[in-house]
């Protein structure tokens, strides 16, 4: 039975979504900075992949450039800032967690039912109007909180950056899921935005490990109360 | 009477044609690895002679064994056997699916790894009770991730019978690219890995005592003993290697006995098995075996890649 | 004639901040950024005239709005700026003569203070919700790197937790304005309209209030970090404490008044949308909280400046109950008491930079029988902590009291009486530590001497703005704060 172009587009869009979802899972249950970074990459370029199909599918050509914008800058550019902090502080595991690995992912795979129930609690009023990629709604909450979940529960600075991305990520599949994305200048902003967030992160955290022994957030308990 | 007849040949068939191919598959993977080892590596038919040598050779058994040393291989080997006769190979409605469904074959491997882990434990050797317990705690994380890659499979089509899952997915190919069936398989893989004992969870042709999990177990077996267990995991790795093919792939398969579909399924077959054995060696060269207790945190990431095919599936919408 | 409005107050921070950029010397620096704030804060009182005429203003291309709400705002935190940037002045050639700055910092600090005021307007001015998500984002950039301003270990520490907890709460709010975007997708065609505030309030009644309730918990949560709203307040005794003192006051004083806006827009679009007292429920909830958070906090503090960031959870706690409650009366209450919580706070910590540089210390525990060493700035500030917890005659005890009359005018006394409760121990707790600041003999050698006369006149200005205000209500502020009454109600 021949597919449709929209059923095809509306199966790759699932596809790309499952595996963002994927990538933020594999981060929480990996060691290694580099491999965070890189498990990033993919899940912007993922994400602007998503951006595409929505492009292609639904022809709201107002998210291509945004599209370009998440690859060039989010699939790029912040993890080449990113892997030039670790080289240069010479930091490559995460070894302590809050929350170990196996209870880590399981927590996730709760956080994940949460979501969806979110979602469904969003959607649920709107079905006849719902945009034709709202399934992917429950996705993109995932991935929102499965970034939170990332930053609290890991101690390395590089690590929480990540985890913020990540957040950044599942918040803008979100707007994507349910509204095709928001006008442009907007998501023009939001983008240079978490841009110079970065940078400033990257360069505390420098600072950081040029006055503290590692980039641990342990170390960072003088200012308790 | 026919019928019985057609019955209980069409099982012999596919219980000879496993048989037979499951050390030509081992040996093909053994030779692959070799091969990016920039090794030689010994013929694909090497399993073979090894298995006949086997046969001939004399048993040595622990004097403080019981009779669970000996019939551990026979209790093994029939398990598997009766595990073949349940899953769909080359052609989809296996004769004997009304006998059984996953939750048996689930149950028949664990009735396996039950006895092979007393075996280790039987002859009172440190190294035996050492590869039984990592084994055990190996497989109370696979287990479920194993029910739950291939539920998602089975939720979809409605049944837990393999024959039905199967044919379900033969009808409509476009589930195949469903993004919770790509899931369920990548945890089904990670699953065959541990379960067969490969790299990164076990190395099989380690020599180290104390890296072992599977070999610990069946250290102390020798001659037609060990031939039998050696088979066993062969064919064990031939079962998961087909169930992982025609679970999500189940493209080619013959739906009659018919002379002409038989030849077509089974070169799809073959073709399909020969291909995940390929990406099972690629996958064992490169890669190390993981620290033993790495090992749980991998399996875990298994057991929620599962959970999330099933998730996905409820969310996505099959 | 909008669009020359908007511009000016657009316009005069960015020219501030690019002059300051390019040109780094010190003299050039103080002019520039004196001339540039104080004209921000005219223009702002231009502003709010004409929308007191007008009721509401906008730009004709719809992207800048602004009504009694947001002028009224925009006039304390151009205000409070302006004060912030002359005290700088005295603030910055005093470190310099201490050898605490070098030059190259001050040209940065300059150049951030003036960003920070631009990016506080920009927020305050635009109409478009995704706007004052990128503005309220970009304040969080733009003080990241004054608050680390010394460089020290704990400097950098605060910086990193500011800029990190701030960008997870204001990401979180950026979810609820999507989510709020979702909802006027379906009334308002037009999709670039449709995050625009003043379409979003012409159709509020026909948004999904399921969707809406989710939304403003959302960005409660999110702007609620940047504003220090208990539990999200934990970036703030840090961030305040090693932040310069002028900066510190900006803070307290503007930048938690622009994320109140926030917070407070979205009240308005959600009361106006989902029937029921959810939004005031959630308010009220959340203010009591912070109140309560700040209590053990205010009696353990050994650090003046940390004290007073407790002091403003507390009170952004006071704001947001006082809004939850819901009449036209604690509406008014509410904007009262920002502005005198303004006042205050920047007198508070602009006083507590004196007393510091001082004494070179930060705990108030060496920091003893300043009234003799300082006979000025300790009388500003123990008049100054009098006046923020809630003493007669100063401005705060007006606008609380009036807070409590809402309060058991409602129908549940018991917030009211909670609030009370907090209110009283906190004011022990404060009167406690600064007591032991204030008298008593000098214990430490102390090297420093009061403050230049200029910042003392600056600061007894403060003083006296809050007394007035405590006993006396100019019209035309009554007027003002009306106007933002009728918009809060919707």
């Amino acid at each position: 039975m021949a597919l449709t172009n929209l059923q095809i587009i509306s199966l790759l869009i699932d596809i790309f979504a499952a595996a963002i979802l994927v990538t933020a899972f594999l981060i929480v249950s990996s060691r290694s900075l580099v491999f965070y970074i890189r498990l990033f990459a993919v899940q912007s370029f993922f994400l602007g992949v998503v951006a595409f199909l929505v492009v292609l599918g639904y022809g709201e050509t107002h998210i291509l450039i945004a599209a370009v914008l998440t690859i060039a800058i989010k699939a790029v550019a912040i993890p080449v800032v990113l892997t030039k902090v670790i080289e240069r502080l010479h930091v490559r595991k995460e070894i302590d967690f809050i929350v170990n690995v196996s209870v880590s992912l399981l927590l996730c795979g709760v956080i994940v039912i949460l979501a969806d129930s979110v979602a469904n609690s969003i959607l649920s009023g709107q079905q006849d109007n719902a945009s034709g990629v709202s399934r992917v709604l429950s996705v993109s909450i995932a991935v929102m909180l499965i970034g939170l979940f990332i930053m609290m529960s890991r101690k390395k600075a590089v690590t929480q950056i990540v985890g913020l991305l990540t957040m950044e990520n599942g918040i803008f599949l979100s707007g994507l899921s349910i509204t095709y994305g928001m006008p442009l200048i907007v998501e023009v902003g939001i983008f240079f935005d978490i841009l110079i967030a970065v940078l400033i992160l990257g360069v505390f955290v420098f600072r950081i490990s040029k006055t503290f022994e590692s980039i641990s957030i342990e170390s960072l308990r003088s200012l308790r109360h | 009477m026919n019928d019985l007849f057609a019955i209980i040949g069409q099982s012999l068939l596919q219980l000879l044609l496993v048989l037979a191919t499951a050390p030509l598959i081992s040996g093909i993977i053994k030779k692959i690895k070799a091969r990016l080892e920039r090794r030689r590596g010994a013929s694909v038919l090497q399993p073979y002679f090894d298995l006949a040598k086997l046969m001939r050779k004399e048993v040595v058994v622990s004097s403080v064994s019981s009779w669970l040393f000996r019939a551990t291989p026979y209790l093994v080997f029939t398990s598997t056997l009766v595990i073949v006769l349940l899953v769909p190979t080359v052609v989809t409605p296996v004769s004997l699916h009304w006998v059984g469904d996953i939750i048996t074959v689930i149950y028949l491997f664990a009735f396996g790894r039950f006895f092979v882990a007393l075996v280790g434990l039987d002859t009172g050797s440190a190294f035996g009770g050492l590869g039984s317990s990592r084994e055990m705690s190996i497989a109370s994380i696979i287990e479920p991730a194993m029910m739950l890659a291939i539920f998602t499979a089975a939720v979809t089509a409605g049944s837990t019978n393999l024959s039905v899952i199967v044919d379900n997915l033969t009808t409509t190919p476009a589930s195949m690219m469903n993004p919770a069936h790509l899931l369920a398989f990548s945890g089904l893989f990670v699953v065959a890995l541990a379960e067969t004992g490969r790299v990164p969870i076990d190395n099989p042709a380690t020599h180290l005592e104390l890296t072992m999990i599977h070999e610990a177990m069946i250290l102390e077996y020798s001659g037609r003993y060990l031939a039998f267990i050696e088979w066993s995991s062969q064919i064990k790795l031939m079962i998961f290697l087909a169930l992982l093919s025609n679970i999500f792939f189940p493209i080619g398969m013959a739906t009659t006995w018919a002379p002409w579909a038989l030849v077509v399924g089974s070169v799809a077959f073959f073709s399909k098995v020969v291909a995940l054995a390929v990406i099972v060696a690629v996958v064992e060269s490169t890669n190390a075996k993981l620290r033993l207790f790495r090992v749980p945190e991998l399996l875990m990431v298994a057991f929620i890649l599962s959970l999330l095919a099933l998730f996905l599936y409820f969310i996505v919408g099959g | 004639m909008n669009t020359i409005l908007f511009a000016l107050l657009l316009g005069f921070p960015v020219i501030g901040t690019i002059l300051c950029g390019l040109l780094h010397k010190r003299r050039v620096l103080e002019r520039v950024s004196t001339i540039c704030s104080g004209l921000t804060f005219l223009s702002a009182f231009w502003l709010i005239w004409k929308v007191v005429q007008e009721t509401n203003i906008s730009s004709p291309d719809g992207w800048w709005y602004a009504d009694g709400l947001s002028a009224y705002i925009a006039v304390i935190v151009s205000g409070s700026a302006f004060i912030v940037t002359l005290y700088s002045v005295g603030y910055l050639r005093r470190q310099i003569r201490q050898r605490k700055v070098g030059g190259p910092k001050v040209w940065q600090y300059y150049f951030l203070l003036n960003a920070f005021l631009f990016t506080m307007m920009f927020v305050l001015l635009s109409n478009n919700l995704g706007f004052l998500w990128i503005g309220a984002e970009a304040t969080t950039l733009a003080t990241a790197f004054l608050v680390a301003f010394y460089e020290r270990e704990s400097s950098i520490e605060a910086a990193w937790k500011y800029v990190i907890i701030c960008s997870v709460g204001i990401a979180l709010a950026l979810f609820g304005i999507i989510l709020t975007y979702f909802s006027a997708l379906h009334v308002i065609p037009a999709p670039d309209n449709a995050l625009n505030w003043s379409s979003l309030m012409l159709v509020a009644k026909e948004l999904d209030p399921a969707v809406l309730k989710l939304a403003l918990i959302f960005v409660l949560v999110g702007f609620g970090t940047k504003a220090g709203l208990a539990p999200m307040h934990t970036w703030k005794p840090d961030a305040y404490g090693e932040a310069p003192a002028p900066i510190s006051a900006l803070m307290a004083a503007g930048l938690v008044n622009v994320a109140l806006y926030a917070i407070m827009r979205f009240y308005i679009l959600v009361n106006k949308a989902v029937d029921g007292g959810f939004a005031s429920t959630l308010f009220i909830i959340f203010g009591l909280v912070s109140m309560g958070v700040a209590v053990p906090f205010v009696f353990l503090q050994k650090d003046f400046k940390k004290l007073l960031a407790y002091s403003s959870v507390e009170h952004v706690g006071i704001i947001v109950f006082a809004i939850g409650l819901g009449t036209p009366l604690s509406f008014f209450a509410a904007l009262l008491h920002l502005l005198n919580n303004a006042v205050g706070k920047t007198l508070l910590f602009l006083t507590a930079g004196n007393i510091r540089m001082a004494y070179r210390t930060k705990l108030m525990g060496r920091v003893t029988g300043a009234i003799k060493v300082m006979p000025v700035s300790s009388t500003f500030l123990i008049l100054g902590v009098f006046a923020i917890t809630g003493w007669p005659p100063f401005g705060v005890f007006v606008s609380e009291l009036t807070i409590i009359s809402a309060g058991f005018a409602s129908d549940t006394p018991v917030p009211s009486l909670i609030f009370i409760l907090f209110l009283a121990t906190i004011f022990v707790g404060f009167i406690n530590s600064t007591a032991r600041m204030i008298f008593g003999v000098p214990r430490t050698a102390v090297k420093g001497h009061e403050a230049d006369p200029f910042s003392l006149v600056l600061l007894g200005l403060l003083l006296a703005a809050l007394l007035l205000l405590g006993v006396f209500m100019p019209s035309s502020l009554q007027l003002c704060i009306q106007n933002a009454v009728t918009v809060l109600c919707g």
